[in-house]
Order: structure tokens, then C-alpha cells, then sequence
């Protein structure tokens, strides 16, 4: 193949794990690429065993191979021994299925999942030979684009990307890729041109063509559009789940990824509305697949990469339309194929007998709760529509079908929250202990263990608590204390994260156009891989921010006024800020809001579907 | 396939068979482990009846005589595996290789002959270099390192770090340069008694050197039983 391919074999036995840097994985796609027009890379920010497992770039992956002029490809980040050996070898950073390095392709797309993984975009693109600043970029350089659930607020990004999708790329890919062909084709190339008229595709949002000013305080004064940019860019989605494009195969690692297994997504959007949760958020509105697309998707999935384990993903998948019917339909596939069956996220409420037998037909993996706040006053704040008793109920019926450990997942740093609060969630705990030990039918001789897992709440974007002050690190760290000495059981294990990485995902969650510059030097400083607690320095991020003139409080710790321009009013994600603020106002007087289904709450999404009840 | 080795679990027929497969190119990169999860996936997309282990959680039958390590290439490697019925010996090979990812190519099938523990020593080839020496210094530094009296290297052992002298292990060597690279053939203990990989030997040479060796290739050649014939 390439020279590339020559120079790499004699490092690959120097680095950990050289299955990453090598393709040629069953079911990768390998074209003539004298025969495509237009090649993309899909980068995903971090190595290759979480980027393998990440289900939107299999979708874009296939979808975008589908077409005969066009090529996909996947890059991952190198782990440090690999890049260091790419560096001292002059190696740049190419797609792992035509050894090319980035510099090749007409698109380099970044899917942007999490906060903590922006510097390693930086360091992808520098790698691969391409200058991270999309203004020193040239005419001929490839076109970054960015897009994932961060895209929503992608201002902190802004200095990097030339182009960021908002919302589903199922649709809005393809329609970019046929305009860049149209101007390619047209001869004389102009990326401005054409990034003009990318802006004129609904949910493509082309960040250079927005001004934006400060107020003295730092807030935003205004977001000025220019050259006939839409004043508001509106999320794209996918109107119908089972005409939209889904895989038939994935590409099938040789070396174990994270999620090493075939995953079929059930539906999109959810109908809790969890005043903390983005994604509750920014995926509305609910948009299932019926069971009989799901169990062919699922076969084929199976059939051609030979996994013996499949995954259902969604939000909420117990609130499927057709729940009963999906599961007793592909359990009855899985069992036949000798498949293990996993649910990752299951709600307590509607957990019946029925279908906890079903899912044990198929194999016991441990029973998982996500109360999220330790009483139910706060609860009500965040909207987390558990009650004890449900819990009480699901385990209960759990620990008499068998079930010896329960895992709970609780936030902290939540608005309003109080020591009692606190001091709730291991008292929930004790009680599932109590519980356990009180029932007749407990197995003998076996303990039960609760886990119990506490994040630290960042507020975020489109969510109604995107005018909160995060806690501080101190008022963190005193909690985790205070949690830590509330522990009087050896039965109950308590896990909590790291602090500072959540106190810098809050600030880059809710950032400006300004924290380009703090990106940008803290990258320069060295920080990559900074969501790995072993490579995170958060002492660079520091230096970063004051050689930047910023501050870490203005952007986590301090409570916006509804009046203030946040840095994402000009993206519309369906739901209406009106919506938000008002869901605030019930927090803040711990009033819950019905789900979806129970009541439409007016949340405005349905504008994206033409109106109308979403469900229900 | 003709001749099957046939046993019986628990009243049931089952097909015992051994596969004889080259592993080269970037599959070389691939460990044990993730070789062992490449081949059952191959077995689930060729739908051929294979057989499941049975028990509470039932998972494809596989066995490897001989482990095969992440870097190396292998000419004639084995696993095996069962099925459910008899079918050609064609039909299995072709289902099996058009399901085997790049790299992996099964040459041949048969009833297994052999136990695993039959295996005394295995023949490999090695070419390295090292940057900025050159392969005759390099060559002559290594043919002083064989013929030492005693090769001490430290081992990884289940039970931890152990000191092992490699000289008495190895049943036969020759070196020679080709091209810019020292060339090594050799053949060491191999099996579930001792089994010693030749970049051990090598590690050890380079470590000695405070040197680092870039391998252009590691490959296993053959497998061999204590009367000299190939494991089959």
C-alpha cells in the first residue's frame, strides 16, 4: 500500500495495543480512491477503543460509504507512546483505511461527545499536519467540521471549526457533501464560497460568519450574523426512525474496544424531561423504531459481524412505545442465536415483574438505578420522577428473582441541594441494604452490595439549569467528606470522580468564543487526553485561562440572569428558552413536570416534526 | 470431511476437527486473546453448525495447542473446534476463510492427530535491526551473545519474575545478514511444559546492549512433536 504503511511496521511493535493504528478490520471499507470524489475522515477524539464504540460515526461511517463517490474513513487518536514514535518518525496522522494522512481528504469531521476531549482535536489535526486555527488555514486545506451533542454549544470551538452540524447527520451530510461537490465541480474553489452557502443548509451552522460582542463584565452583548447567514440556526433531525438509515454491519475490531458489541438504537429523544439532562434535551422530541425494523436491524447487525452480544441504546429504553413486544421479540431472537442481551438503561417506574422475567430469561447482569438525588424533595427540583418506593418495589422484586447487588447513580452539587439531601443518598442506600437483609427468600451466605456512584452536576446548555452556579471545587470536595463519614456499612462501596475535571467540563460546557484561546494554549502547554484523570493537568488549564485574561468562575460558579445573551441563543435545538425558563421557575419551587406521554409540557420540539403531540 | 474424529457429548455426535491456519500480514498485530474472539465472530458469520460449549453460559468451542504471541506470524498454527455435522471438507474451509478477517487464512482442515501436549519445540524466523548500527557489528555483537556459556534473561512467570538461563533451551541456530538486517533462525522449547518465544532471546540481547531492536519479522515456520514430526 502506502509508504505511510512501510514507515509505521517497525514502530507498531514498539507501542501498546498495535491493533489500533493497523485497519484492515472485517467489514472496514477500502475503495479505489481514484474512483471517489470526495473523501472524509471521521475523527473521534480519543483513542481507538472509545472511538470504536461510538454508534454515530458507525452510522455516518456506513451511510456515507453507501455512496459510490465518497469515501469514509475512521482516526482515532494515537495513545501518547504512538504519537511520540509518529512524531520522532515524521508520521502524520492518517485514516486508517488508506494509511493517507489527513491532509488527503476534502472533509475532516470531529465528533464532539464530551468537553475533556477538545484538546485532542487539536492535537489530531496538528498531528495529521493541518492547522488546528481555521483562520490560518488555507483554501486548499480540508474542511473541519464538528458536530455530536457538544456541537450545541460549539462557541468554545469556534476558532477550530470551519463548519458545525446541529443535530441528526443522517440527512444534512449527504446534502453537504452534493453541495461541495457542486462548487468542486463548478471549478475554481472557494471555501468561502462554499461555506456561504453551507450556511444556507437548515442546521448547518458556519461559526465565521457570526460576530460576536462583549459587554464589560464579559457577557455577550450581540451575535451578528453576516453574508445572509440565518440569525438562528434550527437542529436537524430525522423525521421517521424506521426510514432512517441504519447500518447493516458494523466494522468488527480485532483488539477489544470499550463496547465491543452490536448495538442497535431503539429510539431517539426521551419523554423524562430531567431538568439536569442534555440530552433529554437536545435529542426531543421521541422518535421510536417499531419492534419488527428493530428485530431486522438487530439480525443483520448479528449476521455479519458475528457478535455474540447485542446492546439496546436509547435514553430510556423502557418507555418504548412498544416495550413488551420489542423485548419478547428479540429475546426470542437472541436466545435462538445463543446472543447475550444487554439493556444498559433501564427506569425503575415501569419495570413490571413480567418484563424483569424476560430479561432474566436471557442473563443476569446487575440491577441499576439512577435516583440521581438522595430525597425526594430533590428529586421534584431535578425532576427525576423515582419515587423510594418504586425503587423499594423494583428492588425488592430484583433481590426475590436473585439479584445479590444493586448500583445506584447519584449527582451531587445539584441546585438547591442541602446537607439533608446528602446525607439521603446513603440513607437510600442503608435501606436497600435493610431491605435485603429482611427478606425470607434471601439467598444463603450471600451479602448484598450496594454501589453507589456519585458525579459532580455540571449544568449545561439546553437544559433549564443553564443559568445555575455550578459548585465550586471546595463546596465538592466538603460534600464528598461529608458523603464519605455518612457511611456506616461495609455493604455499601462509594465511587466518586474527579473534581477538577468537572469543574473544567463546566466551564468549556457553558464557554464562549474567548475560551478558543484558553483551548488553544492549554493544548499548546501540552494538555491532551484531559477526560484520562492520568494525563489531566489542571494546573496548565489554569495558567491557560489567566494568560487569557479569564476566569474559571465566570463561567462555572456564577448564576446568569434570564435577560443575559448566553452564547448559544443563536441555536435553536427545538425546545424554547421560554420552555426552560419556566421549567427553572418549578425547580426552584419543587414542581415536578409530567412525562411526554402523560402530558405534553409545551416544551416546543414538536416544531420539528410539524407540530402535533409527539406521543402519546 | 472424510475420516471425522467423532465424539460423542452426552449422547450426541459432535465433529472434532483441527484447523491449520497461516496468520500474517496485519492480523500479526492481533494478541491470543483478541485472535481467539477474531475466530469464534468468524464461526458466528459463517453460520456452519458449530458447536457450543454446554453449560449456563454456552460459548463456541475453541482450543489452541499453541498459543501464538502479538507480533509474530505463524505458517502453520492450529486451533480447534467442533461441529454439530459432518460436512466437506471444502464447503467448511471455503465458509470459514470468506469469514476470517485479512490476514487469517485456514490451509487446511483434518481430524485432529496429536495432543497438545505432544508439542516439545517450535522453528522461528527472525529479522531485526537497530538504528545506527550496523548489521555486521550488529550480527557479530549477536553471535557473541549465543555463544556464551549461559544466556540469563528474567521470565514472566504465572508466579511472577523468574531467572531462567535460555542456552540450554535452544536446540539449534544459525544467523546470517540479509540485507541491512541480521537474520536468525532458530529453534526453541515450545509447548505447555516450557515454552520459550525467540524474541525473549533477543529482548535479552538488546537489553544487555542497552539497545532497541526494530523486528522486520518474527514468524513461527513450524510446530514439532518430541519424534520430530509435525504437529498434525
Amino acid at each position: 500500500m502506502s509508504n505511510l504503511r512501510e514507515k509505521l511496521e517497525p514502530l507498531l511493535l514498539k507501542v501498546q495495543k498495535p491493533a489500533r493504528y493497523v485497519g484492515g478490520e472485517f467489514n472496514s471499507v477500502v475503495k479505489d480512491k481514484s474512483k471517489v470524489k470526495t473523501r472524509l475522515a471521521l475523527c473521534f477524539p480519543d483513542n481507538y477503543e472509545i472511538g470504536m464504540s461510538h454508534l454515530g460515526l458507525k452510522i455516518l461511517y456506513s451511510l456515507v460509504n453507501a455512496r459510490e463517490d465518497c469515501w469514509a474513513e475512521r482516526v482515532y487518536a494515537p495513545w501518547m507512546d504512538m504519537e511520540a514514535l509518529m512524531r520522532e518518525n515524521n508520521i502524520p496522522l492518517y485514516g486508517l483505511e488508506s494509511f493517507d494522512p489527513l491532509t488527503d481528504f476534502d472533509f475532516l469531521g470531529f465528533s464532539l461527545q464530551y468537553e475533556l476531549s477538545y484538546t485532542n482535536i487539536l492535537n489530531m489535526l496538528d498531528l495529521g499536519g493541518v492547522n488546528p486555527l481555521a483562520a490560518e488555514r488555507g483554501n486548499d486545506d480540508p474542511i473541519v467540521w464538528m458536530g455530536g451533542p457538544c456541537a450545541m454549544n460549539a462557541e468554545p470551538l469556534c476558532d477550530f471549526a470551519d463548519l458545525v452540524q446541529l443535530g441528526e447527520g443522517e440527512e444534512i451530510m449527504l446534502e453537504m457533501i452534493d453541495l461541495y461537490q457542486k462548487h468542486k465541480a463548478a471549478g475554481n474553489w472557494d471555501k468561502q464560497a462554499f461555506l456561504r452557502d453551507a450556511a444556507q443548509i437548515p442546521g448547518m451552522y458556519v461559526p465565521s460568519l457570526y460576530d460576536v460582542s462583549y459587554n464589560e463584565d464579559g457577557t455577550i452583548a450581540a451575535v451578528t450574523p453576516k453574508d445572509g447567514a440565518p440569525a438562528k440556526i434550527t437542529k436537524r433531525i430525522c423525521q421517521d426512525m424506521d426510514k432512517a438509515f441504519y447500518p447493516e454491519t458494523f466494522v468488527v475490531p480485532y483488539t477489544e474496544v470499550v463496547h465491543d458489541r452490536a448495538v442497535l438504537e431503539v429510539m431517539r429523544g426521551c419523554i423524562r424531561g430531567c431538568r439536569f439532562c442534555q440530552a433529554g434535551f437536545i435529542y426531543r422530541p421521541i422518535r421510536a423504531k417499531s419492534p419488527d425494523v428493530l428485530c431486522s436491524q438487530g439480525k443483520s447487525l448479528c449476521e455479519t459481524t458475528g457478535y455474540e452480544e447485542m446492546s439496546l441504546a436509547s435514553l430510556s429504553t423502557s418507555d418504548h412505545p412498544q416495550v413488551e413486544e420489542m423485548l419478547d421479540k428479540i429475546i426470542d431472537y437472541t436466545l435462538e442465536e445463543k446472543i447475550n442481551l444487554s439493556l444498559p438503561s433501564l427506569r425503575v417506574d415501569n419495570f413490571s415483574k413480567e418484563l424483569l422475567d424476560k430479561v432474566n430469561k436471557v442473563r443476569k447482569t446487575g440491577l441499576t438505578f439512577a435516583p440521581e438525588a438522595g430525597t425526594q424533595r430533590l428529586r421534584d427540583v431535578i425532576n427525576k420522577g423515582v419515587t423510594e418506593e418504586e425503587i423499594m418495589r423494583t428492588s425488592r422484586i430484583a433481590f426475590e428473582g436473585g439479584y445479590t447487588s444493586v448500583k445506584l447513580y447519584f449527582m451531587m452539587g445539584l441546585p438547591t441541594e442541602t446537607e439533608e439531601d446528602l446525607l439521603g443518598i446513603t440513607q437510600l442506600g442503608q435501606k436497600i441494604v435493610d431491605l435485603y437483609y429482611s427478606l425470607p427468600t434471601k439467598p444463603k451466605g450471600k451479602a448484598v452490595n450496594v454501589t453507589i456512584s456519585v458525579s459532580t452536576f455540571v449544568p449545561k446548555p439546553f437544559t433549564p439549569f443553564q443559568w445555575c452556579a455550578q459548585d465550586a471545587y471546595d463546596q465538592i470536595v466538603a460534600k464528598h467528606d461529608l458523603l464519605r463519614r455518612s457511611l456506616t456499612t461495609r455493604k455499601i462501596s462509594l465511587n466518586y470522580h474527579e473534581v477538577k475535571t468537572s469543574v473544567l467540563e463546566g466551564v468549556l460546557a457553558r464557554g464562549d468564543r474567548r475560551l478558543g484561546k484558553v483551548i488553544y494554549t492549554a493544548w499548546k502547554k501540552g494538555c491532551k487526553f484531559d477526560s484520562w484523570e492520568e494525563f489531566f493537568d489542571f494546573d496548565k488549564w489554569k495558567e491557560a485561562m489567566a494568560e487569557n485574561g479569564l476566569t474559571m468562575e465566570f463561567y462555572a460558579n456564577r448564576e446568569r440572569s434570564p435577560e443575559e445573551i448566553l452564547p448559544w441563543d443563536h441555536i435553536d435545538v427545538g425546545v424554547t428558552k421560554s420552555f426552560f425558563l419556566r421549567e427553572y421557575e418549578k425547580a426552584k419551587r419543587a414542581e415536578i413536570t409530567p412525562n411526554c406521554k402523560e402530558n405534553c409540557a409545551g416544551c416546543g420540539a414538536n416544531k420539528l416534526i410539524g407540530g402535533g403531540r409527539c406521543i402519546g | 470431511m472424510d475420516n471425522p474424529k467423532i465424539i460423542v457429548v452426552e449422547g450426541t455426535p459432535v465433529y472434532d476437527i483441527r484447523a491449520f491456519y497461516r496468520k500474517e500480514g496485519r492480523a500479526k498485530y492481533i494478541s491470543h486473546l483478541d485472535l481467539y474472539r477474531t475466530i469464534q465472530r468468524s464461526f458466528q458469520r459463517s453460520k456452519l453448525p458449530i458447536w457450543f460449549t454446554q453449560g449456563f453460559n454456552p460459548h463456541i468451542y475453541l482450543t489452541f495447542a499453541l498459543p501464538i504471541a502479538l507480533g509474530y506470524e505463524g505458517v502453520e498454527e492450529s486451533f480447534d473446534f467442533r461441529l454439530r455435522e459432518n460436512l466437506p471438507e471444502e464447503e467448511i474451509l471455503s465458509r470459514l476463510n470468506a469469514a476470517l478477517p485479512e490476514g487469517i487464512v485456514i490451509s487446511r482442515i483434518a481430524a485432529p492427530q496429536k495432543k497438545a501436549e505432544e508439542i516439545e519445540k517450535a522453528e522461528y524466523s527472525l529479522l531485526f535491526s537497530a538504528k545506527d548500527i550496523p548489521a555486521g557489528k550488529l550480527l557479530a555483537d549477536f553471535d557473541a551473545f549465543l555463544a556464551q556459556d549461559a544466556i540469563l534473561t528474567e521470565k514472566r512467570t504465572k508466579k511472577g519474575p523468574k531467572e531462567i538461563d535460555l542456552k540450554p533451551g535452544i536446540f539449534a541456530s544459525k544467523t546470517g545478514l540479509s540485507g541491512d538486517a541480521v537474520a536468525l533462525e532458530i529453534t526453541l522449547p515450545a509447548g505447555i511444559f516450557q515454552n520459550i518465544n525467540p524474541t525473549l532471546l533477543t529482548d535479552a540481547f538488546a537489553a544487555g546492549k542497552g539497545i532497541a531492536l526494530d523486528y522486520r519479522l518474527i514468524r513461527r515456520n513450524a510446530v514439532l512433536c518430541k519424534d520430530g514430526s509435525r504437529f498434525a
